[in-house]
This record gives C-alpha cells, structure tokens and sequence, in this order.
C-alpha cells in the first residue's frame, strides 16, 4: 500500500510540472517526506516544479541582503528555484502572519511563508502553536554535516533551541556568540572590565560611557540574561528549566540579584537623565553611541561584528574585542524554519538543504560574517582547512579564548517573565517585591 | 435631487463612507470588545479603556503629545506668519523664492527626520561644530535635542515641514484680500491697526484657522517623528498604540484601538468646537463692523 | 530705488530660507560620499571612493545605485501606487465635484465635512483599521489594499480642488455656445474640458504628491511587502542612525518631491492650491 502511495505521489509530482500541485498533493508529499521514504532527487523534482521560495529573514544587514541576491539567488536558480527574498524588521511579524494565515484556514500550499529565519522565543511561539511543518532537518542530505548526537557537548545546539527540544523541526543556519567590543582610546586594556562586578566599578569611575539595547529586543534580553547568570548563584545551568517547573519565589529568588544588579547600574548608564537612562532601542541606535564616541564599550550578537563593521567603516580602526563576561558569553545558533502552511514545501525543503551544505556555509563566513551553523568537526580535513581560511579575523582576542568562555541561552519560556520583570524592576523602577511581579508575569505567560 | 445627481454622488461617498466611518466603527467595535478575529468577543464592555486609566503613564503620554503639538503648532503659526510677511513684501518681483521655500512641503516626513538627526544629533554636525568652537568636550554635552522628552528634534522636524504650510496657507489668503477694501477702509480714517483688526483678520481667519486645525491634528496622530526621535517611555499615544498593537497579547491590541479612538475623538471634538466658535466670532465681526 | 530695497531684502529672505531649509541637506550629501566620518571629524576621514575598489562589498553609492537595495524597485512602486490612486480618485472624484456644486444641491456642507474626517483622523488610526479590515479580505499586503488604502487622505484634497475648479466654470460659457450652435460633444471637448484641465492637473498634481509621501498606511497595510521609497528610508532610518547607504537613500527620496516641485509651480496658480484646502473646516463657503 505503501509503495502504491509513493508511486502515486511521485507520478504527481512528476506531472507537477504540468499541473500545479494541490494541497492534497502537497500534504501527500510532507507525509512521504517526513516518513523517509521520499527520495532526495523527487524532491528536487517538485522543487523544480514549485518554482520559488518565499524566505522571510531579517532585512537589516546589508551585507546578509546582497549575499542573498548576489550569491545565492543565482545557486538557487541552478536548481530550478526562485529566490524571493522578503525583508522584515520584526520577526514576530512574520510569526504572526503565520498564525493569522492558519487561523483564516489556509493549510499546506496556501500560506505565503516558506521560510524564516529564526530562533529562541520566535521558534518556541510556532512550536507551541502547533505551526510547523514538521522533523525535516535529519533527512536533508545535508544534514551529515551536523552534530545529532545527543551525548555529544556540541550536538546541544542542534537538537535544544533555548533548551526547548528542536526535533528537527527546524535546521540551524549559523552560529553566533554575544561579544562585546571597545573603543581603546576610550578604555585601556589594564581597565577593561571582564565581570558584571568590574563593570559596575569601572562605571562608577566613568559614568555614561556604557549602554545596553532595550528588551525586550533580543540583543536586550541576552545581555540582561548574562548579568543574570553572573549574578545568581546557580550560574547558567539555573536557567536551563521550564518556567513550570518553578514556583513565583524560587524563580524570583534567581532573578532578583541580577535584577538589582541592573537596577544599580541604570543611572550610570550612557543619556541618563535624572537617573533614568535612555536605552537605545536597536543594534542602530548602540552603534550610533558608539561611533559617536559617546560609549565605550558595546555588545552585541557578532563573532565577527568587529572585523565586518571596521570593513564597512562603522567603526573606528582602534576597536577590539574583549572577553565579557568570563564563562557568561552566551553562545546559541540560529535556524530557518518551515511553517505549516508553507506554499512551496517542496522548494523550502531544497532552500534549506542548500543553506546548510559546505560551500553556502563558507560563502556565508567569507561575504557576510556570520559564524558557521555546521559543525567544524564533522567535515573534511581538507573543508575544515577552508572554513578556518575563510574566517573573519578577531581583534585583540583568539578564537580559542571566546571558545572557552560560552553559556546557553536560558530556556525560551522563561524570556517572557525576565522582559516583564525588567520592565517593571529596572525600566519603571517598581517598588513592588519582586515575587508579586514574578507571580503576575507567570501567570500573564500561560 | 435626480436620480442622475445620485449616480455621480455615490461612488465616492460610498468609499468615503465604507473606509473611513465604516472602518472607524470597527475600529471603536474593536476598542469595546469586539474583535472576532482574535478569538475575543467580550462586546461591549469598557475594560480595554479602563487598562488605559489604570496606567499612569498613558496620562503622562497624552501630556507629552498634547505638548509637542501645541508647541510646534504654535511657533509654526508664528515663523509661518512672517514668513508670508516677507514673500507679501518681496516675493512677487523674485520668483524663485517660492521654490525654496515649499520644497519641505514635496517630501515625506521621513526626509526631515534624516536631516534632524544628521544635523542635531548628539554626533551630529552641530555638535561637532561647537566642540570645533570648544563649546563643548564631549557629545553628551550638545544638549540631548533628539532624544530627551523636551522633543526639540520632534518640533524641529515639524517646523521644517509645517512652516511652509503655514506660510503658503497665509500668505494665498492675504493674496486674496481686494485691496479696494483696505484702501476704502483707509479713506474712511481707519488706523493701520483698526484696518487689520476689522478688515483684514476677519478675512484671514477662517483660512488660517483651518491650517492650524490641520497641523495640529496632524501633530497630535504623527509617528514616525516621536518614534524614531522620541524619548523613550512614556512615548507618545500614536507610538503607544503601535507597541500596543505589536504586542502578541491580544488585549492589548485592543488597547491599543481604544487609545487611537480615543486620540480622535478628542481631535473631532476639538475641530468641531474650534469651527463652532470660529463661525460665531465671525457672525459677531460681521455685525459689529 | 524702490526696486534695489526689494532686491537687498530679497536676498535676505532667500538666503535665510536657502540656509535654514536647504542648508541641511548638504552634510546629507556628504554623508553619502563617506567611509568613515565619526566624532569629532568635519568633513570625512575617509572618503567613499578611495576604498570602494578594494571592498569586497559595495558600499555607500555603489550600494545605493545597485539592485540590492531596492530603490529602483521601490521607485518604481511609489510611482505606480500613486499615479493608480490619482486615476482613481480622479473618477471618483470629478462627477461627484460637478454634483456638489450644482445650485440645487442641499447637501454640499455636511458632504465637504465628510471629506475632511481624513485630515483630522491619526494616519494610524486609520492605518489600523483598514488593516483588521483588509486582513481578512485578503489584501492586506497587495497592491490594492495599499491603492484603496491611500485613497483616504487623497480624496479630501482632491475633491476640494475639483469642487472649487466646478465653481469657477462660469456656466454661462458653455451656454452660449450652445446657443451658437455647439453640439454637446464640442461643448464637452472645446469649452469644458479645456477650461477643467488647469484644475484638474492641479489636482492631479496634489493628489501625486500626498500619495507618494505616505508611509504609515502603506507600512501597516502593506505589511512590508510593497516597498515605497518612504518605508524604505523608515527601515533605514528608524533605528536613528543616518549611515552613508542611509544618505543616499534620503538625497533619492527627495526626487519625486523635488520633481513636484517644478512640476507645481508651473501649472498651479497658489490659490487653487491653498485656497481650496483652506476653505474650510468651518464650513464658510465663498
């Protein structure tokens, strides 16, 4: 029956090129597909026959949006797809039109989104709405290049999006780290702060010359994260449960040192007025401070955001990278999902086969600075030599020092209760003890 | 009313009536509970307006809007006016002055921001200027004219623009004015002072009424300005409602409803009164003079 | 002699208006033009073209002027969006304007005050509930929805213009060449149209202008899949940072504005233009 079933789906596909395919093929297809017993080249095939790709990514990196059409887009091409690139300024935007193109009905095929460009908070919305295509990323056949191994350190990342269970539903796309860079003519290397408690004395010594992004913008919430693992007593692996698993005082007994942490600093912070600071509301906004000189020091997502932003001229030819803070540097990777409601499944599944192969990786690397989503260990000699050779440099740090100091995000249902609780403690400066505002953001996230 | 007069009429009223009222109903049904779209069908109750009132810093948004209008409006009607003074006076004979002065009118609103923050950021260019002068050390010293919530780079982005409204609307009506009734009023012995309180202001007023009305309306439901040059929170009730609006919460969606109706009911009710007592000093000029 | 005082204080309006109004935009320009320009620097540390032959990624113009920005795209969507709205609001608008004005026509006021409800509504408000309208229907995101979308701050201006062009068309005109002889056709395309044409160009003219500078409606309503130029100088600038791309996205921007410009100026008198706006929201009819 099986084998019947296969053999009718594949004449479909085969005469897709004919026909368009129907949702009922379409859904015949991912059930073959996610059942493994869909050959590679029948894929390619109704690819071919789909035609494009809807992609949403975030359209801020100038150098991602020409990678994308000047390098990718005509690879695409080879393979019988269209690229069509759609850039958007909030990824929650497209997660919501998701949902709201799932509500109004439209299934496999009818959607308008077939791939985006994800992680963390965004992954765990479609997840928990039920909105995602399903277990694709082990059957790519590029999926050798990665780490599946649950036992193994490096696997985490490929299976554990914010420590919520990936399972294939989505494939990662690249690596990233939150490192921080300095401006040395503003800060000598002897008084480079490395700890959440240096900074604080060096802020004390030089009042404004520091700022961090607004959660609950991600680049906000990963820097409020790290001052929380320095701060509380359990580190990073405290952060690493389900929000259910805490009650309202267990959770704010870990949230609170940092939190007052954050507290503290605020009025020392860059554009504090009366003690209460502006924060820059986007990676835009923080680097504009510090272009201007008016910080010194910034953080942000970016292995290698040094090297590419001096390459552009964004910033001045004397900023480095430092090590901040010791072992807190949060390391995650980044994903392209599939929705549900996909329009070209097909065509998804091709794109995504082909961002994960070795030499889009490397193209990546090499045009747009974004560290690897592969892992380096399970390729080649020979490609691992490339990778290297491809890499951007560092500045005033070594690979294998950053390498050394990582952390995990925390677990994605907690990220909703630590925005709120910032707003509330360190934004409005809320009086309120902490456990009651831990209670009403808990029970806001159910 | 023909049958004839009808067909022409109605299909603009219809789209005037369908999307604007039509969409605005919806917009106060959503406010009240009503949103189907969502899943919410608490119709009709008042609690996403009571979420509102409950926060004191929605009362501190309507203030700082309310603050930036009135003040841009204001100093816009007055650089307008003699700015018209001026072109009455030479602009007929120099052609090429009206160019340059309604080129802000031509472009977004977007184009006057980048120039604001090129200019008056706290790395802009007069901040570099005064530190080449040594006015100042460091950035932070420029007075923080974006981004604080006294909002000077908000206004200033305002007046680029609405100065020349303002300008052009007084200055066409001041064109249309006879001269036979100024020069007739100045046969008759009136002072320069009495020929503009009784001849030339009554004439004036309407027009000049009516762009005041428009700039401040404007001001008061503008965005971007006090998005991307704003002072944070609280942020002004348009920027309000889009974070509310772009919360995954629905609730606050339909918070963020009930502040834009609120945001223009006020502003009918403002209009409204403002042509009522318009009409009635009108009356009164007309039968004192 | 009265003639040089006109001149001298002239040039010291223009040169006041040149400066505070123009002025600005030549850091804009030079901004453009820069690699590095950072704090304290007046004028660029490094300039564009000394190092665009040697990244590997174009930058600044090279960037600005090439298909991955998409500022031709973008162009080329303000233009479309807003020539289909003024057509449209032209059609709407014209028969509606000569029944407006017809002498036994009651309802002309609380017609024209419906038409002002745009200009005092927030853009957002309506922006939003066109949106959970249109999310519906389907055409949130499409062409359409954005034309029919703009529709609403254009009519009022539109139909003002039109109402006071129908007004100044002195009936008696077209009368007499009845009388002379004319049939209605020649009426149509020899007297009325010729004389309706200023205005309507006018109108046009204005129509094209607000329709090309709108950003919030066609950024909600388009929910980022139609690019115009002011949503994309929005997502360049709305960070607050005005980087080389972003200068040379705000100097193309301006085009369409400036070209209005000229355009205007020579085909508008400035009290069709105002005027009409300005008559009113008190209702006062001349």
């Amino acid at each position: 029956m099986n084998l019947l079933r296969n053999a009718l789906v594949l004449t479909g596909l085969l005469s897709g090129s004919l026909i368009a395919a129907t949702p009922t093929d379409q859904i015949a297809f991912r059930t073959a597909f996610l059942d493994g017993q869909l050959p590679w080249e029948s894929v390619s095939t109704a690819a071919r026959s789909e035609g494009a790709i809807d992609f949403y990514y975030w359209g801020g990196d100038d150098r991602l949006n020409v990678w994308l059409e000047r390098t990718v887009a005509p690879d695409l091409e080879k393979l019988g797809v269209t690229l069509r690139p759609h850039r958007i300024t909030a990824t929650s935007d497209v997660v919501d039109l998701v949902l709201t193109e799932a509500r109004a009905g439209k299934g496999l095929g009818q959607g308008s989104v077939d791939a985006i460009w994800v992680n963390g908070e965004n992954f765990y919305t479609l997840a928990q709405q039920d909105l995602l295509f399903g277990s694709f990323a082990q059957k790519l056949p590029n999926a050798a290049w990665f780490d599946w191994d649950e036992n193994s350190a490096g696997g985490s990342l490929n299976l554990y999006d914010f420590g919520y269970p990936t399972q294939g539903r989505e494939m990662p796309w690249s690596g990233e780290q939150y490192v921080c860079a300095v401006n040395r003519s503003l800060m000598a290397e002897a008084e480079t702060p490395h700890t959440f408690a240096e900074l604080e004395r060096w802020l004390e010594a030089n009042p404004g010359t520091f700022t961090y992004v607004k959660p609950p913008h991600y680049l906000g919430n990963t820097f409020v994260q790290e001052a929380l693992y320095e701060m509380s007593p359990e580190g990073a692996q405290g952060f690493q449960q389900p929000l259910d698993s805490f009650t309202p005082e267990s959770l704010a007994r870990l949230l609170a040192p940092g939190m007052a942490y954050l507290k503290r600093i605020a009025p020392l912070l860059a554009q504090a007025r009366n003690g209460i600071p502006r924060y820059p509301e986007n990676e835009s906004a923080l680097m504009q401070l510090f272009q201007n000189s008016q910080t010194a020091m910034e953080c942000q997502f970016g292995l290698y955001h040094v090297a590419t932003k001096r390459a552009s001229g964004q910033m001045p030819d004397n900023t480095e990278e430092i090590i901040f803070p010791r072992h807190n540097m949060i390391k995650n990777k980044n994903y392209l999902v599939i929705p549900s409601n996909a329009p070209h499944p097909a065509a998804a599944l091709v794109f995504t086969n082909y961002m994960s192969s070795v030499a889009a990786q490397k193209s990546k690397l090499a045009a747009v600075g974004y560290p690897l989503g592969l892992d380096l260990w399970m390729l080649s000699a020979a490609d691992q030599a490339a990778m290297v050779e491809a890499m951007p440099p560092h500045f005033g740090v070594t690979q294998a020092a950053l390498d050394s100091h990582i952390a995990p995000d925390t677990h994605a249902s907690l990220v909703r209760v630590i925005e709120s609780l910032w707003q509330s403690v360190v934004l409005q400066g809320s009086e309120t003890p902490i456990a009651t505002l831990v209670e009403q953001a808990m029970s806001q996230s159910k | 009313m023909s049958r004839q007069h009808w067909l022409s009429l109605s299909p603009v009223l219809l789209v005037m009536l369908l999307m604007t009222l039509g969409t605005l109903l919806f917009a106060v049904g959503q406010s009240l509970g009503y949103a189907p779209q969502y899943g919410i069908n608490h119709f009709p109750t008042l609690r996403y307006y009571e979420l509102l009132v409950a926060q004191p810093s929605v009362a501190m948004s309507l203030g700082l809007t309310l603050y930036y209008a009135v003040v841009a409006t204001f100093l816009a009607l007055v650089m307008g006016f003699l700015l018209a003074m001026a072109l009455l006076r030479v602009g007929r004979h120099h052609q090429w002055l009206h160019y340059v002065y309604k080129f802000p009118l031509m472009v977004p609103y977007l184009v006057g921001i980048a120039l604001v923050i090129v200019l008056f950021g706290q790395g802009g260019l007069m901040a570099r200027l005064s530190y080449a002068l040594g006015w100042i050390d460091r950035p932070d010293d420029f007075a923080a004219l974006l981004y604080s919530h006294y909002g000077w780079g908000i206004i200033l982005v305002y007046l680029w623009k609405q100065v020349p409204f303002m300008a052009l609307s007084i200055y066409v009506v001041l064109l249309g004015i006879p001269e036979q009734t100024q020069d007739a009023a100045r046969l008759l012995g009136a002072s320069r002072w009495q020929r503009w309180r009784y001849v030339v202001v009554p004439q004036v007023m309407p027009g000049i009424l009516s762009a005041v009305l428009i700039c401040f309306a404007f001001n008061v439901g503008a965005f971007e300005a006090p998005f991307i040059l704003g002072g944070g929170f609280p942020d002004t009730l348009p920027v309000l409602a889009w974070r509310l609006f772009t919360d995954p919460d629905y609730g606050q969606r339909l918070s963020g409803m009930a502040v834009l109706v609120t945001m223009g009911a006020m502003l009918l009710v403002t209009v409204w009164v403002a042509s009522l007592l318009s009409r009635r000093a009108n009356r009164w000029q007309r039968i004192s003079a | 002699m009265k003639g040089v005082s006109h001149n001298g204080k002239a040039l010291l309006v223009g040169v006041g208006l040149y400066i505070v109004i123009l002025g600005p935009i030549i850091p804009v320009i030079i901004q453009s033009f820069a690699f590095q320009w950072h704090w304290p620097d007046l004028l660029p540390r490094v300039w564009w073209w000394s190092v665009r032959a040697d990244s590997t990624f174009p930058l600044a113009w090279d960037y600005v002027l090439s298909p991955y920005s998409h500022v031709f795209e973008a162009a080329g969507n303000t233009l479309f969006i807003s020539l289909s709205v003024t057509l449209l609001a032209l059609i709407l608008c014209l028969p509606a304007a000569r029944v407006l004005v017809s002498p036994h026509f009651k309802w002309k006021t609380q017609i024209l005050s419906l038409f002002t409800l745009p200009l005092i509504v927030p853009e957002m408000a309506l922006a939003l509930a066109f949106l959970a309208v249109f999310i519906p229907l389907g055409l949130a995101g499409t062409y359409t929805g954005i034309i029919v979308a703009h529709l609403i701050p254009v009519l009022p201006y539109m139909m003002r213009v039109l109402v006071s062009v129908y007004q100044g068309l002195n009936p008696a005109v077209v009368e007499q060449a009845q009388l002379l002889g004319a049939s209605r056709w020649q009426r149509l395309v020899h007297i009325t149209i010729p004389l309706l044409l200023p205005g309507i160009l006018a109108g046009c003219l204005f129509t094209l202008l607000v329709s090309s500078n709108i950003f919030l409606i066609t950024f909600l309503v388009g929910q980022g899949r139609v690019e115009t130029l002011p949503t994309l100088l929005f997502s360049k600038i709305g960070g607050g940072a005005l980087d080389a791309t972003a200068a040379g996205l705000t100097l193309i921007a301006m085009i369409p504005g400036f070209i209005l410009l000229l355009a205007t100026e020579r085909h508008i008198r400035d009290y069709q233009r105002v005027g009409a706006v300005g008559r009113s929201i008190d209702g006062s009819h001349r």
